[in-house]
């Protein structure tokens, strides 16, 4: 947790954020009790900073990136992205604005199945409003940074778990975003498949300067992190470097 | 939206739909069904209407006006008064009438006319047309046909035609041919056999009367018929030559109408399958939404996509259903048209004309039904949060909580319908709207209705089954977002085969029992008639005579039909002459005291259930015909169950029509045997006295029932055909529906065979699901369908007709009903099971 005696550092760092939640509360109802899974949850995240948010299964990590993407509205507080606080949008607005600004990376890896990898890259950049010519290169630059270049006319159940997921990976930069929300992009990946798209994701995310938040349960995935993060109770606790091999 | 990536989007659903050929094919079909009914229906209904106008066209000519007499006919001197005295020279002589001509199997309109006085009226039939005057009116029977029929009985001009009138048979020498000015007129002219006045009054027996008088009257006309109403006798009337066009129109627009409806029916099950299908390919696409909701594609960009996705599906199922619809016509047109001959009047069609109107009609209702049917799920699909479409349990959770509201909103769905039911006077479409909301009201309460049945199913099924028996059920119920609505659709399908199942039998049985009172007496003689339940041909008077008087017969009665003019336009007037016997005979529904003691003695008549609910008429009311004696009043004493006639008929005793009118004519015949004579050799007793003479149709009671039940079942035909191809709809979405849903769970089924259940166990799984869904929508289709033909029996037909109807449930039809809902339940089992069987599991257990 940000504890008191950082309040001068959290100030100095909303000033500069370039992600900013404030007071985020969020709970489900389940029959007649109320379940909080966030509760006044603060995040600044700066331009190009790699987040790891860490948590265990249940702990609100979907949760909390739903939130950071518009696709879910919290109970209370504010979500600020890039000067725009997306708690106050609704949700077609949120819709157009998530299509621009964020780019989007699940563990299911989640391909349109009836469009190829190109298509599937593609669709960002044509929901953004790029001319053909101009998206489908951009396309293909991407899925050339992510090595798969020459599988852009293979349809997903073609392809292989790590190929899917470097496919998403390129579709969640294609059109450049101000900010990526990964969410357990390894988990459905063996240890080796895993590590390789951790190492793509990374260079691509570092490369383009782009803002991450990447949820795991996996310590491992905290050394690529400038900061880590770990969601306990509905709030926020940074994690030390030294922490990550525990 | 940017255009661009609407193409994707599109794309996608292109694929999707590409990759589901069997979904897709189906839905299609489920429209095309839909529409090819509906097209079908509207095109045989105005092909027999353009028919019936080209004709009356052709024999109405120019003429604006016709006098008519008060009973059928009118004397000739009024004609030479008008036109020789008067000198009124827009004026000619009409003689109608039906015949057969040999080696055609239909029934032409004999047109007898003055070629003299025709020019003015019509071009074809006056001499400037080419009729050699000495040969046409030289005295002997001569005549004109068209081209086309001379072509096809291959007969040339001197042959002889050999035709037949209400049984006699006669011979007319073809001295010209009919030429047509266009198409139009020649298709017009193809029943009509043209002849001379008196060779007409010949035909007919119409000795020095006419049918007729034709006039050419200018607009604003009333003190030309001021003029004319002098020279006319008592009873005459000067109407408008269309008026009777419109009587006419009137009579068929109940048949019409409910033919109409029933293909709306169809249509309205087409909806529910694409419904059906439209709600499967959302849920199906669920986790694809989301995942298209997570990128940024908007809600309405998702409700466009989907909507566009059906506008495909109705444009497809559109064009396929009005070529089918096209081609199903061409049959149904025979089908209509012989109803039409049955009940109301003669009418040829000789070829289907192809209106743009019944086209259009298909096509808006074709892409608009389907778009109704698909917006719903279009919505919902739009409309999900994006976290929980990216998971469907969430959507499964969703319905079963929503289980009891939906059963809310349907009873309600069930009570508004029943308040358009209590709306007084609400006429046929409100009845029909009263149908759609029952039908939506049940269709929300399937949900609960399948969480209850499957309570008890599945104890049931685990006994039978084991384990699979109670997945199967318990699968129906974890399903339910993709169920209900399966389960809905094909109960409402096969409920609409139920509820006309259960009219046709209603009607039937109903008909049977008043047929087995109404026909008292042992022997019945008819002549045969151009138009089977009118008796417009008359018996020859000395060939009734010899009837009665053959032995063995112990007493007879006749009845004389008639067509008269009332207050209420052209009324069948029949008038018998039963004794005690009438009392047995008709069924009455209300009479006034001391009825049957009254009607031989007072101006009385009795009034057919039909014609009292058509005219608004009860007992005590005042009838005015007019009869030879002028108009007269007539008091309704008695209202009669008859189901002979959907227009209505009056009866009045013999006694009594013969002080009004100057007819001795009779146009059937009852006789009753002797004790101890066998009524079956009495019959042969009296066709060998009869032979020779006057061609009639001489049955026993037993033979005359089974005739007008034979002629009941053929005007039914396209009734019954209208519930097989709703039949056919049924099948074919229990098919599509279930078989959808099975080939969609491969995944699941994958995990079961990699979990080791073998081929076979997975073919029980597979075939025991789709016929637990069976089951349930077919128990479920029982009390829709019988709701429903409630409805059609005693509000629909009722309000169309005016008809008392028993109400017939038999067994057959709701056997029929379970049976098609399991065998095809059981049917869109095997394509499913035989693919997962054979199918490796771990192509479909790996990811997309």
């Amino acid at each position: 947790m940000f504890g008191r005696s950082n309040n001068d550092q959290i100030i100095r760092m909303k000033e500069n954020a370039h992600i900013q939640l404030n007071k985020l509360t969020k709970s489900y109802q389940e029959g007649t009790k109320s379940r909080s899974v966030l509760d006044d949850l603060e995040l600044s995240v700066k331009e190009g900073e790699m987040i790891v948010l860490l948590g265990r299964s249940g702990s609100g990590k979907s949760t909390l990136l739903n939130l950071v993407s518009g696709i879910d509205k919290p109970d209370s507080g504010q979500v600020v992205i890039g000067g725009t606080n997306l708690a106050g949008m609704d949700e077609n607005s949120r819709t157009l604005f998530r299509r621009k600004n964020i780019g989007f990376i699940f563990q299911s890896f989640n391909l349109i199945s009836t469009l190829t990898a190109l298509e599937n890259v593609l669709l960002p950049l044509k929901l953004k409003g790029d001319s053909d010519a101009s998206a489908e290169k951009k396309a293909q630059q991407f899925l050339d940074e992510v090595g798969l270049g020459d599988r852009g006319d293979s349809y997903p159940d073609r392809l292989s778990g790590g190929e899917q997921q470097r496919v998403a990976i390129a579709r969640a930069l294609a059109h450049e975003p101000m900010l990526i929300l990964a969410d357990e992009p390894t988990g459905n990946l063996d240890y080796e498949t895993g590590k390789t798209i951790l190492d793509i994701l990374n260079k691509s995310v570092r490369e383009n300067g782009r803002t991450i938040i990447l949820a795991t349960h996996d310590r491992d995935i905290c050394e690529i992190a400038d900061r880590v993060v770990e969601l306990r109770g509905g709030k926020l606790e940074q994690v030390e470097p030294a922490e990550f091999a525990k | 939206m940017a255009s661009n990536s609407s193409n994707l989007l599109w794309l996608s659903s292109l694929r999707f739909l590409k990759k589901h050929p069997w979904h897709f094919a189906l839905s299609i079909l489920g429209v095309a069904l839909g529409v090819a009914v509906v097209v079908s229906i509207d095109l045989s209904n105005s092909s027999a209407e353009k028919a019936f106008q080209l004709s009356t066209e052709a024999v109405t000519g120019k003429a604006t006006h016709q006098i008519r007499g008060a009973g059928e006919n009118l004397d000739e001197s009024v004609y030479r008064d008008l036109r020789v005295e008067s000198g009124f020279r827009n004026s000619a002589p009409v003689v109608e009438g039906y015949a057969r001509v040999d080696g055609l199997n239909r029934t032409f309109q004999v047109l007898g006319v003055d070629p003299i006085a025709e020019e003015p009226f019509r071009d074809y039939a006056s001499q400037r047309a080419g009729i050699e005057l000495s040969e046409f009116i030289n005295g002997e029977n001569s005549g004109l046909v068209a081209a086309s029929v001379a072509e096809e009985i291959q007969a040339e001009i001197g042959d002889t035609l050999q035709i037949s009138v209400g049984g006699r048979g006669f011979q007319i020498r073809l001295i010209g041919i009919i030429e047509a000015s266009d198409d139009r007129s020649q298709q017009a002219l193809e029943s009509i056999l043209l002849v001379d006045v008196s060779t007409a009054q010949r035909l007919f027996d119409m000795q020095g009367e006419l049918t007729r008088i034709d006039l050419i009257l200018p607009e604003n006309s009333e003190s030309v018929q001021a003029e004319i109403k002098p020279l006319l006798p008592e009873g005459a009337e000067i109407i408008r030559s269309d008026s009777r066009t419109e009587t006419v129109e009137q009579m068929t627009r109940a048949f019409e109408f409910n033919l109409q409806a029933l293909s709306m029916l169809a249509l309205l099950v087409g909806m529910f399958l694409i419904y059906n299908t439209m709600t499967f390919s959302v849920v199906q696409r669920r986790p694809l939404i989301g995942r298209l909701r997570a990128l940024g594609v908007t809600k309405n960009e998702i409700l466009f996509t989907v909507l566009k996705e059906a506008l495909l599906i109705g444009a497809l199922g559109t064009v396929i259903g009005i070529v089918a619809g096209i081609i199903l016509a061409q049959g149904l047109v025979k089908l209509v048209t012989q109803s039409i001959n049955d009940l109301y009047f003669v009418l040829s069609v000789q070829e289907l004309s192809i209106g743009v109107f019944p086209l259009l009609k298909g096509i808006v209702l074709g892409i608009g039904a389907t778009l109704i049917a698909a917006f719903w799920p279009a919505r919902e699909a739009s409309q999900a949060e994006v976290t929980t479409v990216l998971k469907r349990s969430s959507n499964e959770s969703k319905i079963t909580s929503r289980i009891l509201p939906l059963a809310g909103y349907g009873i309600l769905g069930g009570l508004a319908g029943v308040g358009i039911l209590l709306i007084p006077n609400g006429g046929i479409a409100a009845g029909y709207s009263s149908l759609l909301f029952m039908i939506v009201g049940f269709a929300l309460i399937t949900p609960l209705f399948i969480v209850g049945m499957a309570k008890l199913f599945r104890p049931l099924l685990g006994a039978i089954n084991g384990l699979i028996g109670k997945m199967s059920v318990r699968g129906v119920v974890t399903e339910l977002s993709r169920t209900s609505v399966a389960i809905a659709a094909l109960a409402v399908a096969i409920a609409a085969t139920v509820g006309v199942g259960v009219m046709v039998d209603s009607f039937r049985t109903t008909v049977v029992s008043w047929l087995e009172a109404q026909l008292q007496a042992d022997v019945y003689i008819q002549p045969p008639s151009s138009v089977t339940r009118q008796a417009d041909a008359t018996l020859e008077l000395n060939l009734v005579q010899i009837l009665k008087e053959t032995e063995g017969v112990a007493e007879a009665s006749t009845v004389r039909s008639v067509d008269v003019r009332t207050n209420y336009g052209t009324d069948n007037l029949v008038a018998i002459d039963q004794g005690a016997a009438a009392k047995d005979a008709f069924q009455l529904k209300e009479s006034g005291p001391n009825f049957w003691q009254r009607y031989t003695q007072e101006d009385l008549v009795m009034v057919s259930e039909v014609y009292a609910y058509r005219n608004d008429v009860g007992l005590g009311d005042t009838l005015f015909i007019d009869t030879d004696a002028g108009n007269q009043p007539f008091v309704i004493q008695a209202i009669n169950f008859d189901y002979a006639s959907d227009i209505g008929t009056v009866t009045i005793s013999r006694k009594i029509y013969n002080q009004f009118f100057d007819d001795d004519a009779v146009s059937g015949l009852a006789l009753y045997a002797e004790e101890g004579v066998e009524v079956e050799a009495l019959v042969e007793q009296l066709r060998e006295r009869v032979s020779g003479m006057q061609e009639v149709f001489i049955r026993s009671n037993r033979g005359l029932r089974e005739a007008s039940i034979e002629i009941f079942d053929r005007t039914f035909t396209v009734t019954i055909v209208l519930r097989m191809l709703a039949i056919l709809v049924a099948f074919m979405g229990v098919l599509s529906a279930l078989m959808a849903l099975q080939l969609e769970r491969a995944r699941e089924l994958a995990v079961l065979r990699a979990n080791g259940m073998t081929p076979g166990q997975l073919w029980n799984y597979v075939i025991s699901q789709t016929g637990v869904m069976g089951v349930m929508a077919g128990i479920l289709s029982v009390p829709l369908g019988i709701l429903m033909a409630y409805i059609l029996v005693y509000v629909i037909n009722l309000r169309s007709f005016g008809w008392t109807l028993q109400f017939m449930i038999t067994p057959e039809v709701l056997i029929q009903a379970v049976a098609l809902a399991i065998i095809a339940a059981l049917l869109a089992g095997i394509y499913p099971s035989k693919k997962m069987s054979e199918a490796n599991p771990a192509d479909a257990l790996r990811n997309e």
